[in-house]
């Protein structure tokens, strides 16, 4: 669940939230501060690209299994209509163009990267919710969720040190605590089939 | 007639002001109809619902309604629903009314409408119904959003079993839209040209976690998307089962059931069941937090009735059961404790244990069980506090099981659990003799004697056996007898006993005593009666055997076995009035041999043996063939043998032998018949009845002919086991003459052989002197036959022997010297190699004038290479012997050839040269004219050529250079070269 202007939704505690939790979360921040300065509480690692390029290849690499899961788990018509069910038609998700400088595609990286973090939170949720005894389905989610903790905080540790970024605007991912059961299914199939799709570019990017 | 004017007009204006009454009447009670209806929807519930109010009613008063409420779906003709809503209804009330669609709210628009009628017994007027209400629509599809097919209802839950309406609404009518309930296709009813709905009868329960029902838009072939809906369908709550409910200290009820399924659903659309217990006399209620039972907490002592109602509920539906009890009733008391058992002896003892108090004055009832060598015993006990209980009768060293078990002796509701102890009684003497029985092996002189004794059951044997006391008195000589104690668990024992008789008697002993004597009487006369062996065919079941009775009297008899293969002596005891008995044990295995022998017992307890048996529990074929010998085998017969084979150690009695025969002659021998094998080949078979006949001679038979055999014995069970056939071929007629022939002259040429050989001096000096005799030679003839008459042989006696001393050369030319067997090479090379021609009379007196012979014949090449090919003269032949040895051919080609210088081109058969002697007298050409004196040799006159020459150029006249020449002699066997 997308944090609204009240709390953040039990069960799912990304970092981003913690990063970004403000009033007025869940729609893209309207203002870019041009001389943000940067906060970060512990000094970045040294090889911190190489970090962000093995987090990318981890997340590329267990991408399709984590879709196979889910659309599994969800029954049929899921498995045999993935193109019609399952399509990468995510709206309002952030774009990459891999040909940009180094801090153009690391800007872009967070904000997909935090894109992916709450949608991936509220698909965990729901899922634990909808199929509670699917338990190999919820420990990839959540591994899939922890590593994108991390990635977030050396691209953003990346970001601070070298460009002195220090905020990004973001997006998150849509809202699905009021749809009914079928197209909570259908939006985390939706979503993980980009989340494949993109993991691959980003990682090829890097 | 005016009159009737005026009565028509009265009645006419009574008419009128009745009507105009009526009319204001209804006209007050116009204003009770339903108004201000508003209608909203439920999309989670699919309901309608509906509120309004019934103006004018008069203050605080209330009137008791009926309204009746009429529903149409697309269409106001298109009524779907009617019925009516009665309520009282109050001054300024708003009233309100819920209605569940079957359908989907989403999928049709729904109009509403409503009268009323006052039903109310404090208006007695009559009551009409009032006008309908305006159609109120209801249009949810507005609200749909984005999109261009929706399918409802939306995660609807429902009960397994249930008929459910689901509906599709597609924005574009071009699309064609395809419903599948977990991928199967369903069929609907189309509604509008944009709504279809699907009628789901009995919908079963798939899972948990709901069942997608999903519709596809394409048009074409082209997919123009997917959505769906999630259907839970949660099982049927059941009746909760066996609710009961205990109490086992009066303090709290204990209550149980059975819950039944769970209709648990994901996505929490709806938990398990939840279970409350309501108690009626009490009035209270409890929310019970497991799922099958719940402790209800007694708070008054004077309650002892209880009614109870178990109300099983979910979201769908509610179940409840009753149960109504007495307290006392269902007293469930808490199991027994310390148990304990005491006094415990050989055969009986005190079980005591406790029971939790109650109240005063309670009584229990109690059941003992004592478990013990595979029996089960039961006592019902009655007590208040302590239990205790006399267990009797019990056997000695044997371990027991005793457990007890108690209820309320008042009302019996249910036995507590068991509380249980072991224990072991003491032991006590063994009660019974051993079984024993002997065996008796005769000696010279004595008897070694083999007690046997079975070990005593542990009925009688009451404990442990330690040991076995064996007592050996001779009774012969009373006062001497000798005790052994044999340690359990032995069950053996071998005496050596003298010729006396003997009286043993064996106890079984434990720790608290022995047990009664089994005696044995061994007589002094060895058991050399001669039984003659009979017989018998055992079953599966074992062997029956019969005896015939013994004369006088006898305590019984036994009768004993081997068991195989491990040869343990078995015997059974027979009583004395039965001569029969069935042996049957596990033990007997088919195919083995046991030997059974019956003995009878005497009053004073010798035995006599009385028949012996033998026989199989089950006769199996042979297992093996016997090794056949081929005996005698002549052109026309053969015998076959097989002396090793032993019949007794088999399977089963060998009842005979069946010869098998093959030949290529179709038909069979006399005494064989034609028989066919497992293999389908035909031969030809001979059956021998006599196990003991071990020989079969096969006879006319052909010579030089082709047979196979093959020997099996057979037993009862069939044959012994399939084997290759040998193979014989029998003789050719004639060999046998040959041989009888060739055999004595192989032997008389061996004997004149031997004999050649022992008398070869003989036969050499007779037919191959080594002084051959001239005149019998055949040269003589063949000189003649050439052309020299006159040539005549000279005789050794006529020669003057001289001395030949051969001085040869240093290049060590290989000369041997007159008179020795050494040659040079082995004695002295350096010498000169001369020849010397020394007059060999004694008396001749130093080295006289020496003649010294140039021997150009001897090539120094072809002696130095020493081949054979270029030896003029075999080596063995002397060289004055060549001439006369060799065929008349070889003589006559080499007087044909003129004989070259280089021996090395004279062929090796045309080495055959007469030497001339250098002391022969020159030629006379006449044996009388030879010289009878010897020459006087010239002094050192030098032998220029000493040549072997042809006999015809041997023979003119000498040339200067060898003016002379001789014969020589030499010792027979020496020559040179």
């Amino acid at each position: 669940m997308v944090p609204s202007t009240a709390r953040p939704a039990a069960g799912v505690v990304p970092l981003l939230l913690v990063l970004h939790w403000k009033h007025g979360a869940g729609s893209p921040l309207p203002i870019t501060p041009v001389n943000a300065t940067c906060a970060i509480r512990h000094p970045c690692h040294n090889n911190l690209m190489n970090q962000i390029r093995s987090q990318l290849a981890q997340l590329n690499g267990s991408a399709n299994a984590l879709f196979i899961l889910y659309y599994t788990a969800q029954g049929e018509p899921f498995p045999n209509n993935l193109d019609k069910l399952c399509g990468p038609n995510v709206t309002d998700f952030p774009p990459f163009h891999a040909n940009g400088t180094e801090k153009a595609k690391l800007v872009e990286l967070y904000r997909i990267v935090v894109y992916l973090g709450t949608s991936l939170g509220n698909i965990t949720r729901d899922q634990k919710i909808l199929n509670p005894s699917a338990l190999s389905l919820h420990s990839k989610l959540n591994a899939t969720a922890d590593i994108l903790r991390g990635l977030l905080s050396n691209v953003l540790c990346r970001l601070c040190s070298k460009y002195h970024v220090g905020h990004v605007d973001v997006t998150y991912g849509p809202d699905t605590s009021g749809k009914d059961v079928f197209q909570k299914k259908k939006l985390g199939c939706q979503l993980l089939g980009k989340y494949k799709e993109t993991i691959a570019v980003l990682a090829q990017a890097f | 007639m005016a009159l009737f004017v005026v009565f028509q007009t009265t009645f006419f204006l009574t008419l009128l002001s009745l009507r105009t009454y009526q009319s204001e009447v209804l006209a007050e009670r116009l204003p009770l109809t339903p108004v201000s209806l508003k209608v909203s929807t439920n999309s989670i519930h699919q309901s309608l619902h509906l509120q309004w109010t019934v103006h004018n009613l008069p203050y605080h008063q209330e009137l008791k309604m009926v309204f009746q409420i009429q529903i149409s779906r697309i269409e106001t003709s298109n009524v779907v629903w009617v019925g009516n809503y009665s309520t009282t209804v109050k001054w300024n009330q708003v009233l309100h009314w819920s209605w569940e669609s079957e359908l989907p709210l989403e999928c049709a628009t729904h109009f509403v409408r409503i009268k009323s009628v006052i039903d109310d017994a404090s208006f007695p007027e009559p009551n009409f119904w009032s006008n309908w209400s305006s159609w109120e629509e209801v249009s949810v599809q507005d609200y749909l959003g984005r999109g261009t097919l929706f399918v409802f209802p939306k995660d609807k839950l429902v009960e397994e079993g249930s008929n459910v309406t689901i509906c599709y609404v597609s924005r574009n009518i071009q699309n064609n839209v395809s419903c599948y309930l977990e991928g199967k296709q369903i069929h609907g009813e189309q509604l509008d040209p944009h709504v279809t709905a699907f009628n789901l009868n009995s919908v079963p329960f798939i899972r948990n976690r709901g069942t997608n029902i999903y519709c596809e838009a394409s048009q074409g072939n082209v997919s123009k998307g997917i959505e769906g809906i999630v259907l839970f369908v949660s099982k049927v709550l059941e009746e909760p089962k066996d609710f009961s409910c205990e109490s086992q200290d009066f303090k709290t009820l204990h209550c149980t059931w059975d819950p039944g399924t769970d209709t648990a659903l994901g996505w929490s659309k709806q938990p398990s069941q939840s279970y409350t217990l309501f108690e009626s006399f009490s009035g209270e209620k409890k929310l019970c937090t497991h799922k099958n039972w719940c402790n209800w907490q007694i708070t008054q002592d004077s309650q002892e009735m209880y009614n109870f109602t178990l109300i099983a509920e979910n979201y769908l539906r509610k179940r409840s059961v009753n149960i109504l009890f007495n307290l006392t009733h269902r007293v469930y008391l808490m199991n027994p404790f310390s148990v304990n058992f005491e006094n415990v002896n050989a055969t009986n003892a005190i079980m005591t244990w406790k029971v939790h108090s109650m109240r005063n004055n309670f009584t229990y009832l109690c059941q003992i069980e004592l478990h013990g060598e595979g029996k089960m015993m039961q006592y019902d006990v009655s007590i208040n506090v302590n239990g205790e209980y006399f267990l009797s009768e019990l056997e000695p060293a044997t371990e027991y099981m005793a457990r007890v078990r108690c209820a309320d002796a008042s009302h019996f509701w249910k036995w507590t659990e068991w509380s249980g102890q072991n224990f072991t009684t003491l032991e006590a003497a063994p009660s019974e003799a051993p079984d024993v029985w002997r065996s008796v092996n005769s000696e010279p002189g004595n008897h070694t004697v083999t007690l046997f004794w079975k070990p005593l059951s542990k009925l009688h044997a009451n404990g442990k056996i330690l040991f076995y006391n064996v007592v050996v008195e001779n009774l012969d000589k009373p006062s001497r007898s000798e005790l052994r104690s044999i340690p359990a668990p032995a069950n053996s024992t071998k005496l050596i006993l003298d010729r006396c008789s003997y009286q043993i008697c064996v106890t079984a002993n434990n720790s608290v005593g022995a047990s009664p004597a089994s005696i044995i009487v061994i007589s002094a006369d060895p058991e050399n009666k001669e039984v003659e062996e009979e017989r018998i065919a055992g079953t599966e079941g074992g062997f029956s055997l019969s005896w015939k009775p013994q004369p006088g009297d006898v305590i019984g008899y036994v009768v004993d076995w081997c068991d195989h293969p491990q040869d343990v002596l078995q015997w059974k005891n027979v009583g004395p009035n039965t001569t029969s008995t069935v042996i049957s044990t596990d033990a007997f295995r088919p195919g083995v041999r046991y030997d059974f022998r019956i003995y009878g017992l005497s009053t004073k307890r010798i035995a006599c043996l009385l028949e012996k048996k033998t026989g199989y529990s089950q006769e199996l074929a042979p297992s093996d063939n016997p090794h056949v010998l081929v005996d005698m085998l002549t052109s026309h017969s053969f015998t076959l043998s097989w002396k090793d084979y032993s019949t007794e150690s088999q399977p089963g009695f060998i009842q005979g032998y069946h010869v098998y025969l093959k030949s290529k002659a179709r038909q069979c021998h006399p005494r064989f018949q034609k028989a066919v094998l497992s293999d389908g080949s035909e031969c030809c078979k001979y059956k021998i009845d006599n196990p003991e006949e071990k020989a079969l001679i096969v006879d006319n038979l052909k010579p030089e002919s082709f047979y196979e055999f093959f020997v099996t014995p057979f037993t009862s069970a069939g044959e012994g086991p399939n084997a290759t056939f040998t193979k014989v071929t029998t003789p050719d007629e004639h060999s046998s003459m040959l041989i009888r022939i060739l055999l004595p002259m192989v032997f008389c040429v061996l004997l004149i052989m031997i004999v050649c050989y022992l008398k070869s001096q003989w036969i050499k000096e007779t037919c191959y002197p080594d002084i051959p005799d001239p005149y019998k030679s055949s040269i003589l003839s063949l000189i003649k036959f050439k052309e020299n008459p006159h040539l005549t042989i000279m005789n050794v006696s006529d020669c003057i022997p001289d001395a030949i001393e051969v001085v040869s050369k240093p290049e060590g030319t290989k000369i041997q010297l007159l008179g020795t067997r050494k040659s040079l090479t082995e004695t002295e090379l350096t010498k000169p190699n001369y020849l010397y021609l020394l007059p060999t009379e004694k008396n001749h007196s130093g080295p006289g004038p020496c003649i010294c012979f140039e021997n150009f014949t001897y090539n120094q090449a072809a002696s130095d290479a020493g081949s054979c090919g270029h030896v003029p003269v075999p080596p063995k032949a002397p060289p004055s012997m060549l001439g006369l040895m060799t065929s008349p051919e070889n003589v006559l080609k080499a007087l044909e050839k003129n004989y070259m210088n280089s021996l090395g081109e004279v062929p090796a058969g045309e080495t055959s040269l007469n030497y001339v002697s250098q002391l022969a007298s020159p030629m006379s050409g006449d044996k009388d004219s030879l010289p009878t004196n010897p020459v006087e040799p010239p002094h050192c006159s030098e032998y220029k050529m000493q040549m072997a020459v042809p006999l015809r150029l041997a023979l003119p006249p000498p040339t200067e250079n060898s003016s002379l020449s001789s014969i020589t002699l030499l010792d027979p066997g020496e020559h040179y070269r």
